[in-house]
């Protein structure tokens, strides 16, 4: 059943992506993430901007999500994610971990 | 500071080592010079740090996933090589793959390592503990291969053989499954559904999970299209190798 329910949603998604997924933004600033907390469509593909305003570059890093980028300083970069079942998928920025930590909330 | 470093050039450079020494395994078992290893480092290291200064620029190709693209291009062009090499394992145009597989590796794991660097530059106080954390982190990775490479090695020749090809084939598989999930990152191809999710029974993120991604490619959460990709690439290098494995257990007899 969920397995159905996936591929609908695979489907569903790839009619939309026709129309360009839904975006959403994402500003490292200060080893910080804003908004530290990213609520996106569950089951829909997401186009996600992230603009690096600190000088140093950054590494966007989620087990969850299976998304791995870096965004050198000063740039903006784009990473598609999803579509995902709802939940909570914490992500990182894996060069500054301490301060750089966010989630992405699907619903 | 120190950890995050420690772990960061670690992981990096455990996946490259790992790639080095079964390569190098490899051409000991074939008695074959090793020379080609420095010109595959060398090359390596200086892609990365061209790959490094232009990372901004790269960046934005492509609609803003042209890291994705690049990088999903080497992890197929290592492919590409490996299959040269299971092809015709024992010419002496096998030496050329394994330098081209290699010199990618490094580029790929140290331009990562490069920009994390090179967040340090203007802060001084930094420096010494950052060094510190990346001879740390290298000093572990370095060793992990080399442990590798001794215990590949030390086995007798056939076993010996027949382990390295098996590597060899993981590692394809994996740049094949990387390289499509950097792909389905980009929205190049679509993602697919996800075959099955052993998150609890193994994160990725513990020393374990991160261990098995660097030897072969373990992934808590893969999509189909990654299974796929590894599955093929892998039977593919296997089954070639397979094919020529007489000839490249004759050719070394004089060890």
């Amino acid at each position: 059943m969920r397995t159905v329910l996936v591929i609908l949603g695979s489907l569903c998604c790839a009619t939309a992506a026709l129309a360009g997924p839904p975006e959403v933004q994402l500003e490292i600033r200060d080893h910080l993430f804003f908004p530290a907390e990213l609520v996106v469509p569950a089951n829909t593909k997401v186009r996600l901007l992230v603009i690096n305003a600190d000088p140093t570059a950054e590494e966007f890093e989620s087990y969850e999500l299976n998304r791995e980028k870096i965004i050198p300083g000063g740039r903006k970069a784009v990473i598609f994610i999803g579509p995902l079942a709802p939940g909570e998928y914490p992500f990182f920025g894996e060069f500054f971990p301490k301060t750089a930590q966010g989630k992405v909330i699907a619903k | 500071m120190l950890l995050t470093t420690v772990v960061l050039v670690l992981r990096e450079m455990l996946e490259a080592a790992l790639i080095v020494s079964v390569l190098l395994a490899w051409s000991v078992l074939h008695v074959r010079s090793r020379r080609w290893i420095g010109a595959a480092l060398a090359a390596g290291i200086a892609g990365a740090a061209v790959y490094a200064v232009n990372a901004a620029t790269v960046s934005e190709w492509f609609d803003y996933v042209g890291m994705e693209v690049v990088n999903a291009a080497m992890q197929f062009a290592v492919c590409a090589v490996l299959l040269a090499l299971a092809a015709r394992p024992t010419a002496r145009a096998a030496t050329w793959p394994m330098l081209i597989a290699v010199a990618l590796a490094v580029v790929r794991e140290g331009f990562e390592i490069l920009l994390y660097l090179s967040g340090f530059i203007a802060d001084r106080g930094a420096w010494s503990t950052v060094a510190l954390g990346s001879a740390l982190g290298a000093g572990i990775g370095i060793s992990a291969g080399a442990l590798l490479f001794y215990l590949v090695v030390g086995l007798p020749r056939a076993r010996a053989l027949r382990l390295a090809q098996v590597l060899i084939a993981l590692f394809a598989g994996n740049m094949a499954a990387q390289g499509v999930l950097l792909l389905i990152q980009a929205d190049w191809i679509p993602g697919g559904v996800q075959v099955w999710n052993t998150g609890d029974v193994l994160a990725e993120d513990s020393v374990l999970g991160q261990l098995l991604y660097a030897l072969v490619g373990y992934e808590a959460t893969p999509s189909i299209w990654q299974v796929t990709a590894y599955v093929a690439m892998f039977c593919l290098l296997f089954g070639l190798f397979l094919r020529r494995s007489t000839p490249a257990d004759g050719d070394g007899s004089g060890r």
